[in-house]
């Protein structure tokens, strides 16, 4: 699902470092940068006092003089004071620095704006959405600042070196966000409706190819431009809904996961200090994912307490195996733990091979995710520690029943928590909710102007583009995905 | 795919024989055979037409070696070039000054533009041609080029020698070794031997090891590739029975007729060399139940169906059609081979039962009740070389200068194989004489398409080109081809003449013009709706097509 999104990140790694040769671009291809101005939270995501917006692009002064109406630009590099208001209610949003930066001195090369604004959630997203509402202006891409600033000369080579890195990582957190955004019924809905795509535009693209002398069955154009339709109202009824609906689910993910009966929920209940979780010494006490919103060490968090993983267990069980799974995924700190005195069982070792050692070692593509690994129920060990192994990686010793070690742990997620909130590309959901409706609306005007298009070929245009604004969401879309579908529904060919 | 011969073609080729043993040295004057050449092109099929044409086209001394030079520019499947996507491709090939577009202008017998109803960026031009026309004004254009020569042989090995320390690659080829023991010397060597290496033909449950009938595989080349470590796949085709015209019963069959006027495929063809009423008709039948019977009864006879090889999902036999979309009617056209051919070829009817139940089922098709079958259809099964062991310019990773073209790398379809064989021509020359290699980019052109999906994603069909699979479809017409690749393949190149080169800067200054006369009308967006009130004008925001 997510090789569409890659393609595109291999893509934007690749461009600056090996240029295509394209040296005749007469031919409509879209440049990178020209013309659209971008917009992003810039500063880390976590507690903080003050957070920066910064947009880049030929309408940053326009946005800029849009929030702070009807005050006119402030003088280039110096910080004022303005109140900014929602451009098209009025409504005023934050007192806030503002800084104008007229290119070609700036950070990217081109104009930029900077809001210093209150680190609220409700402030941060307040604006984001006001900046998103001002013409020519949309959410930037994972990486997109610094390949401006690549592509304008602003980064030197050895500078551009980690650009790949960068994005890759950039991304990489975004996607974890993504999928976390997905987890639902908005994920849902968004697949279906890609689905529906798809197989609409899959549809137009075989009238287009073989219409004319295979024989297609009669209707293929009609059905297409219902579904069509269809999923216009399906849209349009979403997105005047958007602000509904999608709890808000923000701060670092810390999945507590590890065997059955390691003690998980004993942990989780130490860390949040409530009885959040049943605890009980029988294996498979908890079925489902419980989260609670914590303060760990000074960084908001969610905390999420799985069930113990297992095979064989009952139906119920199994889902909630799943679902910690699936959790696992989302995560953006994993607390293995692990019972100390139970190493050598078939559950730990199991957990060890395939949750803690590919957490460590990296998956293939080069993610490796954060994971700490806490040895539990310390008391009842004998003195001088667990058995040593030789494989066993860095672990933290801890036994919840005499809280011995917690100092220790608290210290350690400290540190990743601040690896974590520090990256300042993570940013909150609000801005991948951002994306999502940018996306969403790009698609459903793009479905308007298919519906209203005579010529096949320029209609499709809008289909495919409707399709590549879901695809930003989804992942997908690629043609061998159309030819899939043309050549199931069809029997064309000669 | 192969041709089992036929009466029609026996004669054509008897008829080129005779001007053979002037052709074989008439390209570069009449010297004898020089053992020396810039670039060598194996293989005489629609990719080492284009490719021996481009190479000489950029100025260097090329030698065409083939089995039998009456196969040159041999149609060996069906009687038609172009289509939707292929079309493109031809326009493109013809851009570059290749051959194909123009050889059609002078072959054809029924010339249609496919989808003239949808928009012009999805025009598909095609056309019914002569196969044995198409061969002679093939052979006339190859063995009139300046400074392309034309050699029948065998080629059994390659020469490889150490490789340039400048460059990747294992080795580097310098000539080719013949079936006769003789070598030959080049700078660079094409490889376009289609479906020849360790090529089967199947018909029901027998199997033909390789080649043409008479021909031999080129064993020793399949073996050296192999040792070199290049990665090969296995692909399979079809192609359907042939049928007597007069057995035919066409006054019961739907009739279509080619359009009026023709469209020729060439930029420089100001027509086509026949007028519409001289032009041939297609006819339209439908197979029924009784097909899929004798069919399904029968898969046990089939060993081509059976087996695992990848055929193509587009281009299926009509076992395949049968399987996987039961109780249907599949179209069935019938196409002429050409003016004074006898032939007719059953578009959709690609087939690989035995001989007589093929004539069978032919029968029980509307208006072929009474139809004599004058060659059965057959399966191909075929090696291919893994594209992504090549790179954008068609050289391989492997051996310097060594450039392959055409089915070799897993495409299907004549004008796949001329456009590899335009740009396989054009490096191996540009690479003699030490230049940047001619890279088309997807953004340019279907052939950068083509070959940009071959050399990254690689192939597990035979792969054919759809316009779904160019990204910038409105940009890449076939209207405005030339102005995309002329201009490059004349100044980048040399592979244009000087004639293309004028027309092409006409044309473009003509559309300038044209385009800033349009530009300096401007009026109020009432106005414009009180001109033309079926166009939609959009005030202020921005249409997401408008950079189109």
């Amino acid at each position: 699902m997510w090789r569409g999104l890659w393609t595109l990140v291999a893509r934007a790694a690749r461009g600056p470092r090996s240029p295509r040769p394209c040296t005749r671009q007469g031919s409509g291809v879209p440049v990178p940068g020209s013309g659209t101005t971008i917009f992003a939270l810039s500063s880390g995501h976590g507690r903080c006092g003050i957070a920066v917006i910064r947009t880049s692009g030929p309408a940053s002064g326009h946005a800029l003089r849009s929030l702070t109406a009807p005050r006119d630009l402030p003088p280039a590099r110096s910080a004022c004071l303005r109140l900014l208001s929602h451009p098209r209610s009025g409504e005023p949003l934050d007192r806030a620095l503002v800084l104008w930066f007229p290119g070609p001195q700036s950070f990217t090369g081109e104009d930029c704006a900077e809001f210093h604004v209150h680190g609220g959630p409700a402030v941060v997203s307040g604006v984001l959405q006001a900046l998103g509402s001002v013409p020519g202006l949309r959410p930037a891409e994972a990486g997109e600042f610094t390949r401006r600033a690549f592509a304008h000369g602003k980064l030197s080579l050895t500078e551009v070196e980690g650009l790949a890195d960068l994005i890759h990582a950039e991304t990489e957190a975004q996607r974890r966000q993504a999928l976390r955004q997905l987890d639902g019924e908005l994920g849902h809905l968004c697949h279906g409706w890609a689905g529906t795509l798809t197989k609409a535009l899959a549809h137009v693209e075989a009238y287009i190819d073989f219409g004319e002398d295979d024989n297609l069955e009669e209707g293929v154009l009609e059905q297409a431009n219902s579904e069509v339709r269809e999923l216009q109202l399906a849209l349009g009824a979403h997105l005047r809904d958007a602000r509904r609906g999608q709890r808000l689910r923000s701060g670092a993910h810390v999945v507590v996961a590890g065997p059955p009966n390691a003690g998980k929920s004993s942990l989780v209940n130490l860390l949040s200090r409530k009885p959040v979780s049943i605890v009980s010494p029988e294996p498979g006490t908890t079925r489902d994912v419980l989260e609670t919103p914590v303060d760990l060490a000074g960084f908001p968090a969610l905390l999420s307490d799985t069930a113990g993983l297992r095979e064989g267990a009952g139906p119920v069980e199994q889902e909630g195996v799943r679902r910690a799974r699936e959790r696992l995924e989302q995560a953006d700190l994993i607390l293995a733990v692990l019972d100390a005195s139970d190493l050598a069982s078939p559950s730990s070792r199991n957990f060890l091979d395939t949750v803690v050692a590919p957490a460590g070692a990296g998956s293939p593509n080069g993610n490796s995710q954060r994971l700490l690994l806490v040895l539990n129920k310390s008391d009842l060990l004998p003195p001088g520690g667990p058995d040593p192994s030789p494989n066993l990686r860095p672990h933290l010793l801890l036994s919840c029943l005499t809280g011995e070690g917690l100092d220790g742990l608290l210290e350690a997620l400290r540190k990743e928590l601040a690896e974590v909130c520090g990256d300042p590309s993570t940013g909150p959901p609000l801005l991948t909710r951002a994306r999502h409706q940018h996306h969403l609306q790009g698609c459903l005007d793009a479905l308007g102007h298919y519906t209203q298009t005579k010529d096949l070929a320029l209609a499709a245009e809008a289909l495919r583009l409707a399709r590549g604004h879901l695809a930003r969401i989804t992942g997908g879309g690629g043609t061998e995905e159309i030819l899939d579908i043309i050549f199931r529904d069809f029997c064309v060919g000669k | 795919m192969f041709s089992l011969r036929n009466c029609g073609l026996w004669v054509a080729a008897s008829l080129t024989k005779k001007r053979l043993t002037l052709a074989r040295f008439s390209g570069d004057s009449a010297a004898p055979l020089a053992t020396k050449f810039d670039v060598i092109v194996i293989g005489g099929g629609h990719a080492g037409t284009e490719a021996a044409a481009a190479a000489a086209r950029c100025g260097s001394r090329t030698l065409l070696l083939t089995h039998r030079v009456d196969t040159i520019g041999q149609m060996s499947c069906n009687p038609s070039f172009g289509g939707i996507g292929k079309g493109h491709l031809m326009r493109e090939v013809d851009a570059l000054d290749g051959l194909c577009s123009r050889i059609c202008d002078q072959s054809g017998v029924h010339y249609k533009v496919l989808n003239r109803r949808k928009g012009p960026a999805v025009w598909g031009l095609r056309a019914q041609i002569d196969r044995k026309l198409y061969k002679q004004n093939m052979q006339k254009e190859i063995l009139n080029t300046p400074l392309l020569t034309v050699q029948e042989g065998a080629v059994e090995d390659l020469i490889l020698t150490e490789p340039e320390p400048e460059y990747t690659g294992k080795c580097r080829v310098s000539g080719v070794v013949l079936a006769d023991g003789s070598t030959v010397h080049a700078e660079s060597v094409v490889l376009t031997t289609g479906t020849f290496l360790r090529g089967v033909i199947v018909i029901g449950l027998e199997m033909h090891p390789a080649g043409r009938l008479g021909d031999q595989p080129s064993i020793g080349l399949a073996h050296t590739l192999e040792k070199l470590g290049f990665v090969v796949g296995r692909l399979k085709t079809g192609t359907p029975p042939r049928i007597a015209k007069e057995s035919i019963n066409f006054s019961i069959l739907n009739k279509q007729t080619p359009d009026n006027p023709s469209i020729p495929f060439s930029f420089i063809s100001e027509t086509v060399w026949i007028k519409p009423e001289d032009q041939l008709p297609c006819y339209l039948t439908h197979t029924n139940p009784k097909v899929d019977e004798i069919v399904l009864e029968n898969l046990h006879l089939n060993s081509h169906i059976k087996e695992t090889t990848r055929g193509p999902r587009y281009c299926p036999s009509i076992e395949s059609k049968v399987l996987r979309f039961p109780n249907r009617l599949h179209q069935v056209w019938l196409e002429p081979e050409g003016m004074d051919s006898d032939l007719i070829y059953p578009q959709g009817l690609s087939v690989t039962l035995p001989a007589e139940l093929q004539e069978k089922m032919i029968t029980c098709i509307k208006g072929l009740e009474k139809a004599k079958m004058i060659q059965p259809g057959y399966g191909v099964q075929y090696d291919y070389l893994d594209p992504r062991q090549i790179t954008p310019s068609l050289e391989t990773h492997l051996v310097q200068r060594l450039f392959f073209a055409g089915q070799i790398n897993g495409t299907t379809g004549y004008e796949e194989a001329a456009a590899q064989g335009v740009i396989a021509g054009i490096n191996a020359s540009l690479r003699v004489k030490r230049k940047p290699p001619f890279v088309v980019s997807r953004t340019e052109g279907y052939i950068g398409v083509l070959i940009d999906d071959l050399t990254t994603l690689g192939t597990n069909e035979p792969y054919r080109m759809f316009t779904s699979r160019a990204e910038f479809r409105l940009s890449l017409r076939p209207d405005n081809a030339d102005s995309r690749l002329t201009f490059r393949g004349y100044k980048e190149v040399g592979c244009v003449s000087q004639q293309r080169y004028e027309r092409a800067s006409w044309m473009k200054s003509s559309l300038e013009e044209g385009i800033s006369v349009l530009k300096s009308i401007e009026f109020s967006s009432s106005k414009w709706k009180k001109l033309i009130p079926e166009a939609s004008i959009s005030i202020g925001k921005s249409l997401p097509l408008s950079h189109l």
